[in-house]
């Protein structure tokens, strides 16, 4: 531990801007706003001398922040002499933090690409992504150094965790305006990551197809008015608009379940009974499904069952395939 | 379109080899880099590079089919990987994790495996191809290795040879002493597909006129209409393909014709999108299949191969016809059986390969 100095810290001596160690990004938790009102300051910030005379933050720039905010002041602080490297700074910056919390993505991001001013390319993969609980992988890190060039309401998404860094991965190569259109459509509805992935895909594929902007996809009038229908509930709204989406890239297979649900409908099953097509209507594995309470319902089911593969409606339905 | 490396990237260890010898021979100016082993590397192709290696896998493989489809049950015979062709739905731009177009110059190893699996198994037919991981002529202006294969399976009474190409390099056949045991292969795609996709390769006539030269040479041909790509007015020019098939060859010499749709690994989607940006192939509907490869939705594979079908038939209906990679009632509801009603599709191309 380099040579330490015991202070009390005046706001006006700290240079605010001075972001060279700052690696926290996203929302100040509540949590520690209402811990220092409620107790005070219990670790002690850590800063640097600058030889300007300002002070740079290494460690606990919520913790300034937050006194500041509460008009604590002075604060008690550790500093540093001008003497120690810009290096140490930072190490001693994502060590304190990464032993304390998960850094957010957007932070991880901050520290791959501040450290990367001091340390080569394999060793920001072989010891920095480690420590950071990120798999060692050059197509992983450009991705992570890639994050921080997204809008910002998109990094200020991921850091805050209402969008997943998958996806912001893979709205990178996008236009800004289409990344935000999709951002929108995530934000308002519940979809599941891999849900945004499959609805990520498919707008690109019917936008490739069609000629337009993904945005122009997402914003189109049926979708538009799937997005708006305020009395269904979001989920509902959400697969109805994943729906709508799947027939649009794939209508052939759309009309065959559309037209696999009108010959069911004719051929009339049993009550209970439940056919299923092989995935895709691809190979020749059926399923049919059922379920009993007691051996006598199960041998009524069987009956049917056997009444069933006898019909040729039903032999017709599963040659017409 | 003829393949010129502008660098050889050679292992020493294969210095020696007669391939090597060969290549030099024709490029006698072309700088060569001398490498104890080819690195393994994931960047892009470097297309003016050819790497000459030994290669330590086995050099006879069965075809790569799945379980869940009908395969045709040939072997390959893997003398190289990767092509210069650049076709857009090219499998190969995923297939393999090394770039680079390779040739593997050990073979002895090659021919050592070689009569030893057809020691193993006297009483069966091999048909064999070099066309699955390369383009089977592409090369052969540098290594000559027609010469070689080509006699060698003159001699080799249960065994054929398959050169699938997309290329007309077929002058150093015509010499060759056959026999009947070569079949070259064409793919086939109409003008305005090899345009957009294949935009490296041969016209179609070109690709005709070197069937018709070879047929002329005593050879049987084959052609595959693989990948068939749905296109706007598909049907007509499919139509006008085999028109043009019909009459620039002797059907009565074509060992066989086989039809695939378009399928791929999704893996290769991403690297489509990215290296081909204007490739219209990747527009249609695609759904997976049972082998976890994208394809097209059944109903539509199925209209394609009825249509081709219909087409050749009319044209000549004793052509052996067959569905790469496809499921039984894809089978019957395209061309009107089962492989299994006649023997299993192996036993039907056996029947065929020989002369």
């Amino acid at each position: 531990m380099p040579e330490t100095d015991f202070r009390s810290v005046q706001f006006e001596e700290v240079d605010w801007s001075d972001t060279t160690c700052l690696i926290t990004y996203g929302p100040h938790p509540e949590k520690l706003l209402h811990a220092i009102d409620a107790v005070g300051l219990l670790q002690w910030p850590l800063l640097q001398q600058r030889e300007d005379g300002l002070l740079r933050i290494v460690c606990g720039s919520r913790r300034l922040t937050v006194c500041r905010k509460l008009g604590i002041e002075p604060v008690p602080c550790q500093v540093f002499s001008t003497s120690v490297s810009h290096l140490t700074c930072l190490r001693m910056a994502i060590y304190d933090n990464v032993a304390q919390r998960v850094l957010n993505p957007v932070e991880k991001s901050l520290v791959l690409t501040k450290m990367a001013e001091y340390v080569d390319r394999p060793q920001l993969i072989e010891d920095v992504m480690p420590l950071l609980d990120l798999e060692p992988s050059v197509t992983l890190l450009q991705r992570y150094e890639g994050l921080q060039e997204l809008d910002s309401p998109i990094v200020d998404a991921v850091a805050g965790g209402s969008l997943h860094e998958r996806i912001a991965f893979a709205l990178r190569p996008l236009r800004g305006k289409d990344r935000l259109a999709f951002l929108k459509l995530f934000e308002q509805l519940p979809f599941s990551v891999s849900v945004q992935e499959e609805l990520l895909e498919t707008i690109m594929d019917i936008s490739r197809r069609d000629g337009v902007a993904p945005r122009d996809v997402i914003n189109d009038k049926e979708i538009r008015e799937l997005r708006q229908e305020n009395k269904r509930p979001l989920r509902q709204r959400a697969q109805d608009i994943r729906i709508c989406l799947q027939a649009r890239r794939s209508p052939r297979l759309t009309a065959r379940k559309q037209r696999f649900l009108e010959e069911i409908r004719q051929v009339g099953l049993p009550p209970g009974l439940r056919l299923e097509p092989p995935p895709h209507f691809e190979g020749s594995r059926w399923r049919l499904e059922f379920t009993f309470h007691q051996p006598d319902e199960l041998t009524v089911r069987l009956r049917q069952v056997a009444r069933l593969t006898g019909q040729p409606a039903f032999r017709r339905l599963l040659k017409s395939k | 379109m003829r393949f010129r490396p502008e660098k050889l990237v050679i292992e020493e260890a294969v210095a020696e080899t007669s391939l090597v010898q060969r290549v030099l021979a024709v490029l006698p100016h072309t700088p060569v880099i001398w490498v104890g082993r080819v690195k393994e590397t994931k960047g892009p192709r470097d297309e003016q590079v050819l790497e000459i290696v030994k290669f330590r896998g086995r050099f006879i493989k069965p075809c790569p089919g799945t379980r869940s489809y009908i395969c045709c049950g040939y072997q390959i015979l893997n003398l190289g990987i990767k092509c210069s062709l650049g076709c857009t739905y090219c499998i190969l731009q995923s297939y393999f994790p090394s770039p680079n177009l390779r040739l593997f110059a050990n073979l002895e190893d090659m021919w050592q495996q070689l009569r030893d699996h057809l020691g193993s198994f006297r009483n069966r037919v091999h048909r064999f191809g070099t066309g699955e991981f390369t383009d089977s002529l592409l090369l052969d202006p540098l290594t000559h290795l027609s010469a070689d294969l080509v006699p060698f399976f003159a001699g080799e009474a249960n065994a054929i040879l398959e050169l699938k190409t997309k290329t007309t390099q077929v002058e150093s056949l015509e010499t060759l002493n056959h026999r009947g045991h070569t079949v070259v292969a064409w793919s086939l795609n109409p003008d305005g597909v090899i345009a957009s996709e294949e935009a490296a390769a041969t016209s179609l006539d070109d690709r005709l006129e070197a069937a018709r030269r070879c047929q002329e040479w005593g050879y049987r041909i084959a052609f595959h209409f693989d990948p068939l790509l749905v296109h706007p007015n598909w049907q007509q020019n499919y139509t006008e393909v085999v028109s043009r098939l019909f009459s620039t060859v002797d059907p009565r010499g074509i060992a066989w014709i086989s039809l695939g749709t378009l399928r791929f690994m999704p893996a290769l989607k991403p690297i489509i999108q990215q290296r081909h940006p204007e490739s219209t192939i990747l527009h249609e509907e695609f759904v997976p299949g049972l082998d976890g490869k994208m394809r097209y939705f059944r109903d539509l594979r199925v209209e394609m191969y009825r249509h081709l079908n219909e087409l050749l038939k009319k044209g000549c209906e004793d052509l052996c016809i067959y569905l790469c990679m496809e499921s039984e009632d894809v089978w019957t509801e395209a061309l009107g059986f089962t492989p299994e009603e006649r023997g299993g599709l192996c036993a039907i191309l056996d029947r065929q390969a020989l002369p």
